[in-house]
Order: structure tokens, then sequence, then C-alpha cells
């Protein structure tokens, strides 16, 4: 074979890895979906040494090293702490669909928990018009429909009657 | 530490969005030999291989065992390590480790990312638990616009301030031969470009690249023998925190971060008081513009909320009294696996006084360089021109 060529032709082979998991949720995980998936409510677990509320709930605090045991039923309603509009069609890893762009999420701090919840902020046209401080409710499908999955969260909405804090 | 070590030698590839003409060996090689060149020594002399990229990106676990002959580590002891974005740090802390230990004299240290090879969105979305999070689909430009509209909420700081970490970044890379995005911007052209997740613009965000980074650790015997500039490894940190717990999407929470964890650790070990007047230079790990002005604040440069009064103000840059990122930054670069490292390896080019046209104009003696990892760890580390200091 030839070495001498003007131009290297360079090969690029495309693969696509399709692989199959299942995870386990766990002891703490499963009671934590079940509630949801059965009575609509979120539950958290309170550290029995720092205190904290811990959402989802999790066999061990971190700091503290300590065995959690104490569930504590969290509200329907939290504030926002951080939130974005994504105007990129990102793959959807548990759908391997991208949610349609422009949409808002962000990280929500239910009443009673110390942990934040990441979800859709559903604003409607108003896809901009979040803020830090906003209040807002989660709304659940059906229950019918839910499967013990955070997809059996439709999405946040705002609690009405609340205005953007002035510039 | 037991020992004292050395960095003696190290080599880079020029980062770029397309390396077609490579394979992930092939690149890894280029930067292997440029390494064992500017050390002056041969692959024989090594006594130990360390790997590190992010694990999948490029579709191939076990990263060891198919880039064993590239690498250099036929027949030699050695690890594969990864620990998400910081693993180019994790790299050099763990080959200072092997050599302060007495086990090994000469360490080879290797971080690379062939990035275009797999698709990264899809593949970070695997850090996150699987049944908590995940769908959000944002990937890291949706974490770090959250982390966004939380610091402009908190400390009223604005979009163009954003902007000015972006254009610091690529004029200082316009200086650095190897960096991927050299680009002549200012200020309007960031806020001009195109909104990706609200408030980070395309130009607020890091770029995928494709690079290697390879750096030379040894014993002080091996360092006075052989090298004219050993820049010394004088401390390093590591952190971890909990996952979905403590994150910089909140930039109020006052628990304790990965970040200001290792930072008064490292100060401790070494008596640091005042960082801004203790080391000469530093280089952060920041994916997105909001990270460095974080990083400001974490690192006790500034007091919290003073970040991007910082930057405001110009003492960030290049010919500032506190330059940061005078490479340019994973702003600049990001191959991933090396991007951590290129943050040691540039500390210490300052030091040696290799930089070239991004060189800072004054006397370096010391730099503190991070790391950062999507798992919210940090490698820190402490470089300085000489082994007392």
């Amino acid at each position: 074979m030839s070495h001498e060529s003007a131009e290297q032709e360079l090969i690029r082979i495309p693969i696509t890895v399709d692989v199959p998991y299942r995870f386990a949720a766990g002891n703490y995980m499963s009671r934590f979906l079940i509630e949801l998936r059965d009575n609509g409510k979120f539950f958290g677990i309170r550290c029995p040494s720092c205190g904290r509320v811990q959402l989802p709930p999790r066999i061990v605090c971190a700091p503290c090293h300590v065995r959690n045991e104490e569930w504590v039923e969290l509200g329907l309603e939290g504030t926002l702490t951080a939130f974005t509009v994504m105007y990129l069609p990102l793959t959807d890893p548990t759908t391997g669909e991208p949610h349609e762009p422009p949409f808002t999420y962000g990280s929500v701090r239910l009443d009673g928990a110390d942990s934040n919840l990441d979800h859709i902020v559903h604003l409607g046209d108003e896809y901009d018009s979040a803020w830090v401080g906003m209040r807002v409710r989660v709304v659940l499908r059906p229950r019918e429909e839910r499967i013990g999955d955070l997809s059996d969260i439709i999405h946040f909405e705002p609690l009405k009657g609340q205005e953007k804090p002035g510039k | 530490m037991k020992r004292k070590v050395a960095i003696i030698g190290g080599g880079q590839t020029r980062h770029a969005a397309r390396r077609h003409d490579v394979n992930q060996v092939e690149l890894v090689n280029e930067a292997v030999r440029a390494a064992l060149a500017d050390a002056k020594m041969t692959i024989d002399e090594i006594d130990a291989v360390l790997l590190g990229n992010m694990e999948f990106f490029e579709g191939c676990h076990m990263t060891d065992c198919w880039l064993a002959d590239g690498i250099g580590a036929y027949g030699k002891p050695g690890l594969k390590i990864t620990t998400g974005g910081t693993v180019g740090a994790t790299i050099v802390c763990a080959g200072a480790h092997h050599v302060a230990s007495g086990l090994f004299d000469k360490v080879l240290c290797i971080g690379f990312e062939k990035q275009e090879e797999g698709d990264t969105g899809a593949i970070l979305s695997g850090v996150a638990h699987p049944l908590f999070g995940r769908s959000m689909a944002g990937a890291a430009v949706g974490y770090f616009a959250m982390m966004g509209s939380s610091y402009m909420a908190a400390w009223g700081a604005k979009e163009e301030h954003s902007a000015m970490v972006a254009v610091k970044a690529r004029q200082n890379a316009r200086k650095n031969r190897y960096a991927h995005l050299k680009l002549d911007i200012g200020i309007q052209d960031v806020l001009n470009s195109r909104m990706l997740a609200y408030p980070i613009r395309m130009l607020d965000m890091c770029p995928a690249s494709n690079g290697a980074c390879a750096m030379i650790l040894s014993d002080e015997k091996t360092a006075r023998d052989r090298c004219a500039r050993p820049v010394w490894i004088r401390a390093m940190d590591t952190a971890h925190n909990e996952q979905f717990e403590i994150s910089w999407r909140d930039v109020l929470d006052r628990r304790p971060k990965f970040s200001t964890t290792c930072a008064s650790r490292i100060y401790r070990k070494l008596g640091v008081a005042d960082p801004a007047a203790y080391f000469d230079v530093f280089e952060v790990y920041e994916p997105a513009t909001w990270a460095e002005l974080q990083w400001y604040e974490d690192l006790g440069l500034c007091a919290p909320g003073q970040g991007f009064r910082l930057v405001e103000e110009g003492k960030t840059g290049i010919d500032g009294p506190m330059p940061v990122n005078p490479s340019g930054g994973v702003l600049s670069t990001n191959c991933i696996g090396a991007s951590a490292m290129l943050r040691v390896w540039e500390a210490a080019l300052q030091i040696r006084g290799d930089a070239g046209g991004h060189q800072v104009p004054k006397e370096v003696r010391r730099a503190l360089t991070t790391g950062y990892g999507g798992t919210n760890w940090t490698v820190m580390t402490a470089l300085s021109r000489d082994p007392e200091d």
C-alpha cells in the first residue's frame, strides 16, 4: 500500500450504545415513591443529630454519619431557590426525547425540607417570568396515572397573587 | 508530606474542537511525548503511569487498558482514576502521593478527553441520582445557569459581570498558543451571543475540546539532578460533598462545601492568612463564568457577594494584583479529563516563567489551582518555586 497521498483519508465510525438498567430504589426511596404514588404525599427524613430534613429520604445523614429514622411529611408548596430557562433541546435521559424548549425549571425548597427538589416550573407563555423566591405548588398526575417515579409530578406552578419584587 | 514532590516536566496538545486526525491513543501519546521531551527523559525511566478522564465519555471504560501503549504503561505499575471534572488534578494528587510515599521516584500523570467522540450531555446525566432529578435534561449548562440566577438575585450582579469574565478568559486565551477558543471579543459580543439557558449565553460557557495534558512528578533528588527549574507541590486537598444537598446552585447556602472546606484546610496547612497576598497567580476550574466569581469568594479573595466587583475592577486580569486564569481557563479550553491538570500545569509554567505570551508580568513564587467536578468535588494544589516556601 502506498504511503504517499495528498490527504490521508480519516474514517470515523458511528456506534450507538443502548444499555438497559434497573435501579433498586432501596428501602428509603421506595417508601418515598410509594407515598407519592399512593397518597400524593412527599416525605423527608430528619437526622436525629443535626435535625435537618433531607429529601430524598436516605439511610444516613452524611455529615453526622448517623442513621435516619424519623419521617417528616412535607408541604406541597415551596420556594424557588434557583431557576433557568432552557433554550436547548437537550435529551431527557429517562425518555430519550427532549423537553420542548423554551422551558423553565428550578430548584424548589418544599415547606419543611432542608433540601431541594428540581422540576419544571410551568409558566405558560411567560416562561421567563420566574424569580428567585417565587412561591410554587406541586401539581401531580391523577392517582391512576402515577407509577412511583418523579414523573408523577407534572410540574410546579406559581401560587396566584404574587408579584416579582421590584428592581 | 514524607518526601518533597516536584513537577519536572510536562506537555499538552493544541486543544481543538476537531481532532479527526487522531484516535484516543494517538492523542494521548502526543502529550506524553511532549512531557518526556520537556523533562528530557525516556519512558523507561518512568516508574508508574496514572491516567484519568471522564468515565465513558468516549464509550470505552478501562481506558488504562486500551490506551496502555500510548500512555507508556506497558509493563509498569499504574492506576486509572475517574473523579469527574476534577480528575486531572486528582491524577496529580495521586501521583504526588506515589512520590511522597517513597515508593516511586518518577511518575507520569496524564489527563485527556476526546470529547467529540461521544455525547457529553447524555453521559453527564449519569452523574445524577438515577431516580431523583436526572430527567431535568439541563446538563452542565443548566446547572450553571441556575447558579447564575441565584447569584444575580442574591448579590445584584448583572449579566454584564458574567460577560466581563468571558471576555477576560478569551482575551487571555489569545496569548496561549495551546488554547482552544482564542476569541477577540468584547462585552457586547457576549451579550449578543445566543442564549443557551438563562442567564448563560453561548460565550458565557466553556467549549467542548479534544486534548490531553501530561506531567512528570519526581522526588527531590531526581529534581535537583535533572531539572533546571523544578516546581514544588507544597500542599493538596480534596473534599467530598453530598451530591444532591450542597451545590453551587444556591449561593446563599452557608454550609461547608467542597470549595470552602478545601480552601480553609489548605490555607491552614501552609499558614496562609491572606490568599490574595500569599499566592501570585490562580488557575481555577470555571466551566462557566458564574463559577469563577464564586471561586473568588470561596477562595477568600474577597468577601461573599463581592466576586463580581473584583472582575469589574480588573483585579483578576492578567496584569492585575491577583491574576486568575491567565491561560484562558476552562472557559477557553475544556477537554474535561485534562482540564483540572491543565490548571496545575499552567500554574507550573507561570512559576517557571515559561508561559510565553500569557506569562503574568510580575514575579511568580507561589500559585494555587483548583479543580471542579459535577459531583461537587475539588482538588486544590498549592505550588511554589521553593520547596520550603
